[in-house]
């Protein structure tokens, strides 16, 4: 156990900046001191002061580290909320659950991954042998081993057997093994730290479902559950651990933003992940509460001792750090005038109140400018003190909070139950704006890293994490708790805020969840409590929302040149670059199929030598289809045959005479049955193959195209049509004829149209068959308007072409005209005018 | 503005960008902007300094435009069409854009353009015709909807050079049902009424063809010559068949000489004079695409021609057979008396003259008032 537990706390300590704490120090707290120290005059509880300060210097330390390697700052960050996210979501989740899911999700990615791999990894950036670090780590590594044997010992009992099989074995020895080899996902984690962003989306979805494999026993160690466990523990040690962890930042939050705001405050911002912990810590109290009063009143305590005592900076500093860190590195990152607007806002606050909320408002607003960038670019002079008291008048929970709050302090230290809640719901509002901190350390560390990688890793940390988070809650069947705080969570959601208000809501549910669980306890304090935390939600919604609007106005005014370069045009080439290469042209194919007759299969897949005919072949084919047709008449068969014909000479490549005279034939057969469909086809493709070969034909077909337009009545592609006719081909009997077939059409001349139906060369009747019922309804109607008093059938029978009287009589039967009474070889125009006009 | 160099011209559309001056940065990227022919500017790979100069969506834009000059100056047209896709397709992604830019950015893709790419060109033109048309939260003053016309006219040109125009459909029926019809700037509607009213024409819809290019045509900046002479066209074709015949010097103005003869041959209902005038120009009628349209003036010169005949008679009671002496007069082979009756009957029936055919007695029997009404009231 300790030697696991020693690996993995250094490892973490590293991640988080436990090395590099002096210089970070150093250069924050001068800066920082100022406003500390108007805070601490503020301030009244000492504890917290000390605190905050001992807090400072680890979480300082913490930032450090972030500011060696950004990279690692931002996954570590990510880490935290994601962290976050899942706590929040475990700690809604019974404590079946934290066993199984949480607690991989939580020891995969903090302790287990930065241990077994990162340990590795990380150290080289931050010498572990550095004397500071390593003591600090150290103790947070003792203090980790102590907490991890009591947890496991403490949670089989209270937690389900399966749990407490599990956590069991890796308590001690599995532990370290764990990371590292049990565990696919730490490794992944520790490619987050190294690899930066990139590694880390792809773990973070994987350490969610590894979390469930792997990440089980760890989480159980490292203190996640251990905080449910805690209470039977109730030692201080194990809430050191905890609050190593993050738990104890939550509870110094509490305190110091109690206490003294200003510090904790800037902790909080920095410590955006620390403020995550808290939150975690806060659910897994609840538990604790829920399940055991006691103990979590112990817990309480232990929670306030290691903040107020802070004698272990190991383990505040992991706590603090772990969380912090990633938020500390940005406080060195933020601009001067930035800090020097925080320090105004604090010196201007009156009452701790004032500074609770202001620390809120603060960070909301800071958060959401680092994360546009616009922290670098706004005014801050200018930049008006946030103003509480409207916030206040629209939201009159924050003075609850804050009344809360106040009680918490007096009381967190040793624990009523309700002071406990009280803060703990608190801490869910703080903890929503600390996990928005740690977005915007996030942004921070983003806009100073030069590299855009950083950032598009870190947005996919993002939404990974988002996502990782939705889909570890959905994938759960656990509760509906889950999925509301979901929806809730993207109801809200910006995008960058979807991780904000998830955890806002989460926090939500989780008090929900919570009450549902403790039942017992809060009957009283729950219903108060409820009511503080879905005010504490619309308080951290609200400033969101006005961050957000900062955030989105800011990017319309700066945005970020484009990071990847601008080729797409080629790529917009690819494509028609690819079609043009798909042409049967291209690949010709030479069959060796020796059969004349073959079916037609319509080609799903490229054609295979075997089964198509060479043009030798086709030849064959073509008369014997012929002749078959000529003796059988048998459509569909000749139809199938020549469409595998033509389906070998496309294959092949073939545009040749031979070619024109395949599609001629199919186009008269298909005519003369009147198959429009394969016509068509074959006028479209004869139409470009007389570009390259010449036939005999293309009269008769160019003539067959004017019919049909007229068929269609497509008067502008006739007028293209007559566009491309050169003389000669005008001189072309047919195309003669479908001219002046045309003409006669456009004058409504049935006279001549019919008359040239009747003298159609070559196949040009089938074509006109298909309209001449619609040209002789015209030219009916014409005649029965025209003449007075009758007209007879015969005249009807000859302009109209029919070829016997009895078709004539049938055609006018059929349109109701109305034969003269007395002679029914004429017809009543003015009566049969009538009834056509109205039918 | 001659010469820039590509820094001046980059540093230009940024502050085009920023202070949203839509329509300044519309001509930056427009292809009928002297920056165009700018040797400057003709650049085979000008994304690295558009990129370090401009915004995401723009760079690329921007990129692409200039890659676009490059290939239209090396006379690479389907280079020329792919970058200037490029370019279009981008105000549809970036729905916060400006009309102008959207639409002047496509203002050039009809220029990018070649052969086949027509249809694809109308594609990514109707693509955007869609964001704009569905454009509805924008105000009034900024909304998309304001590049709806220009686009529609653009389509329009494609489609009526590809002969699709039953496409227009839809477009017509969009403006008709805008409620900013009429707000539009005078030029996009003359533009827009050309279109429509050549389409009405097609579809021998003459009276409203007559109403939108007679719009189009008095709308017209009176500088335009062209633009007016493209629009009496079609405009005298439609005129002529209502019974308006044209002016010399109209035509003389216009320099539209081809329709004299046709005019002089259908007032005085000379059918031979007018098939010499349509088989003389029948090239650039047919170009034009109004051959057919005037190839109908053969019946409005049959009823000046049957009008004549009934002068010359001076009865209501025609026989058929004077009919025929005056087609053949007019060098009308074959024709015959079944012909002539259909003739008339085409003319009865379509209300030029008034009265019937006596089929017993061969003759024709006209009304004995205004037997011959006036072209304008008919039809």
């Amino acid at each position: 156990m300790a030697a696991n537990a020693a690996q993995q706390a250094p490892t973490p300590n590293w991640p988080y900046g436990g090395n590099s704490s002096g210089e970070s120090q150093v250069h924050e707290n001068p800066e920082w001191e100022k406003a500390r120290q108007a805070l601490a005059s503020i301030s009244k509880s000492q504890n917290s002061t000390k605190t905050s300060p001992t807090n400072h210097n680890t979480q300082q330390t913490g930032p450090y580290q972030a500011a060696d390697s950004s990279a690692m700052q931002q996954q570590q960050q990510y880490y935290q909320q994601w962290y976050q996210q899942n706590q929040q979501q475990y700690a809604g989740y019974p404590y079946p659950y934290n066993y199984y899911y949480p607690m991989p999700p939580y020891g995969g990615p903090y302790p287990p991954g930065q241990y077994g791999v990162p340990g590795g990894y990380q150290t080289p950036t931050t010498p572990t042998g550095q004397a500071p670090a390593m003591p600090m780590m150290e103790d947070q590594s003792s203090s980790y081993p102590s907490q991890p044997p009591p947890p496991a010992t403490p949670q089989p009992p209270p937690q389900s057997p399966t749990s407490t099989d599990q956590p069991p074995p890796p308590p001690p020895p599995p532990i370290p093994p764990p990371p590292n080899a049990q565990y696919p996902p730490p490794p992944s984690q520790n490619t987050y730290s190294p690899n930066g962003p990139l590694p880390y989306s792809p773990t973070d979805s994987n350490t969610m479902m590894q979390g469930y494999n792997s990440g089980q026993i760890r989480p159980g160690y490292q203190g996640y559950q251990t905080p449910a466990y805690q209470p039977p523990q109730q030692q201080g040690p194990g809430q050191g651990l905890y609050g190593g962890l993050g738990r104890v930042d939550a509870k110094k939050p509490n305190n110091s933003n109690m206490n003294k705001g200003g510090q904790q405050l800037w902790q909080r911002m920095k410590q955006a992940p620390g403020t995550g912990a808290v939150k975690f810590n806060i659910q897994k109290r609840p538990y604790v509460m829920t399940n055991q009063n006691v103990p979590s009143g112990d817990q309480a305590p232990g929670l306030a001792s290691p903040t107020a005592t802070n004698p272990s900076p190991g383990s505040v500093a992991a706590t603090s750090t772990t969380s912090t860190g990633a938020a500390q590195t940005r406080p060195q990152d933020w601009p001067q005038a930035m800090k020097e607007y925080v320090q105004r806002c604090f010196t201007a606050c009156e009452s701790e109140e004032d500074k609770d909320r202001t620390e809120k408002v603060l960070k909301d607003l800071l958060q959401s400018r680092l994360q546009d960038g616009s922290a670098y670019t706004i005014d801050w002079t200018r930049e008006p003190l946030p103003d509480l008291k409207p916030k206040q008048s629209r939201w009159e929970a924050v003075p609850q909070r804050s009344q809360e709050n106040a009680i918490g302090r007096g009381g967190a230290i040793r624990g009523r139950l309700g002071a406990r809640l009280g803060n703990y719901r608190n801490v869910f509002s703080q903890r929503s704006p600390s996990s928005s901190s740690s977005h915007s350390s996030r942004s921070s560390s983003r806009s100073p890293s030069p590299h855009s990688r950083h950032r598009d890793r870190s947005r996919h940390h993002r939404s990974d994490s988002g996502s990782q988070s939705d889909s570890s809650m959905s994938s759960d069947p656990r509760f509906p708790l889950s999925r509301r705080q979901q929806k809730g969570g993207r109801g809200r959601g910006a995008e960058r805020e979807r991780g904000r208000g998830a955890a806002g809501e989460r926090g939500r549910g989780r008090g929900k969840a919570n009450r549902g669980r403790r039942n017992m306890e809060d009957l009283a304090s729950g219903i108060g409590k409820k009511r503080k935390g879905g005010n504490a939600g619309l308080d951290f919604h609200d400033p969101n929302r006005e961050a957000k609007k900062q955030s989105r106005a800011a990017r319309f005014h700066t945005k970020l040149r484009t990071e990847p370069l601008v080729l797409n045009i080629n790529v917009f080439d690819l494509p028609n670059g690819t079609q043009e290469g798909l042409g049967w042209d291209e690949c010709p194919i030479v069959g060796t199929c020796q059969d004349i007759t073959k079916n037609y299969l319509r080609l799903t897949c490229a054609p295979d030598p075997a089964t198509v005919r060479p043009v030798s072949v086709l030849r064959k084919s073509l008369i014997a289809v012929k002749t078959h047709w000529k003796s059988n008449q048998d459509y569909l068969y000749a139809c199938e045959q020549m469409k595998s014909i033509r389906q070998d000479l496309t294959v092949q490549g073939v545009r040749t005479d031979f070619t024109v005279e395949v599609y001629e034939t199919h186009a008269r057969i298909a005519l003369e049955k009147g198959d429009h469909e394969e016509f068509n086809q074959c006028q479209t493709q004869l139409k470009a193959l007389y570009k390259d070969c010449s036939s005999d034909n293309v009269g008769e077909f160019t003539a067959y195209r004017l019919i049909y337009y007229i068929f269609t009545k497509n008067s502008g592609d006739l007028t293209t049509e007559l566009v491309y006719l050169t003389p000669e081909l005008r001189a072309d009997p047919c195309v003669a004829h479908a001219l002046e077939l045309r003409t006669a059409w456009a004058l409504g001349n049935f006279h001549r149209f019919f008359k040239l139906y009747r003298n159609a060369p070559r196949m040009a009747a089938y074509l006109i068959d298909k309209f001449v019922e619609r040209e002789r309804n015209i030219a009916l109607r014409a005649i029965l308007k025209t003449f007075r008093p009758f007209v007879p059938v015969e005249y009807v029978q000859s302009s109209l072409a029919f070829l016997d009287l009895d078709s004539c009589l049938a055609f006018l039967t059929g349109l109701g005209v109305t034969f003269t009474p007395s002679d029914p070889s004429k017809i009543d125009c003015k009566v049969s005018s009538v009834s056509l006009t109205t039918s | 503005m001659a010469h820039i160099t590509l820094n001046q011209y980059l540093q230009q559309v940024l502050e085009a960008i920023d202070s949203r001056d839509g329509a300044f940065c519309a001509e930056m990227l427009s292809f009928k902007h002297p920056h165009v022919a700018n040797p400057r500017l003709q650049l085979s790979s000008p994304e690295e300094k558009c990129q370090q100069l401009l915004e995401p969506p723009y760079d690329e834009m921007v990129a692409a435009h200039l890659r676009c000059t490059f290939a239209v100056s090396n006379h690479d047209f389907v280079e020329a069409y792919k970058c200037q896709t490029v370019v279009v397709q981008y105000p549809l992604s970036f729905q916060a854009h400006k009309e102008e830019n959207c639409s002047s950015s496509l203002c050039m893709c009809g220029k990018g353009k070649v052969g086949d790419m027509l249809e694809k060109a109308a594609e990514q033109l109707m693509s955007c015709f869609r964001v704009c048309a569905s454009d509805n939260r924008a105000g009034i003053d900024d909304s998309k909807k304001w590049g709806m016309l220009f686009l529609i006219n653009q389509l329009f040109k494609i489609y009526f050079k590809i002969n699709k125009l039953h496409l227009c459909k839809p477009l017509i029926r969009a403006i008709d049902s805008s409620n900013l019809k009429d707000d539009y700037s005078t030029a996009q509607r003359v533009t827009y009424k050309y279109y429509v009213g050549r389409k009405a024409m097609f579809d021998s819809d003459f009276k409203q063809a007559e109403e939108y290019l007679s719009f189009s045509f008095t709308h017209c900046h009176r500088s335009c010559q062209r633009n007016k002479r493209l629009i009496l066209i079609y405009l005298l074709p439609v005129k002529m068949l209502l019974g308006h015949m044209p002016t010399h010097q109209l035509l003389k103005k216009y320099d539209l000489m081809q329709f004299a003869d046709v005019t002089k041959a259908v007032s005085e209902g000379n059918l031979l004079l007018l098939n010499e005038a349509l088989v003389k120009h029948e090239t650039f009628f047919i170009r034009c695409g109004i051959f057919l349209i005037l190839e109908k003036l053969k019946i409005i010169t049959y009823r000046n021609l049957f009008k004549k005949v009934y002068h010359l008679l001076k009865t209501h009671q025609l026989p058929l057979d004077a009919f025929l002496v005056a087609l053949k007069m007019m060098k009308v082979e074959d024709v015959d008396i079944d012909e002539v009756q259909c003739i008339l009957a085409n003319l009865i029936y379509m209300g030029h003259i008034k009265g019937y055919i006596s089929h017993q007695h061969q003759k024709l029997v006209v009304s004995k008032q205004n037997p011959f009404p006036p072209l304008s009231s008919v039809s």
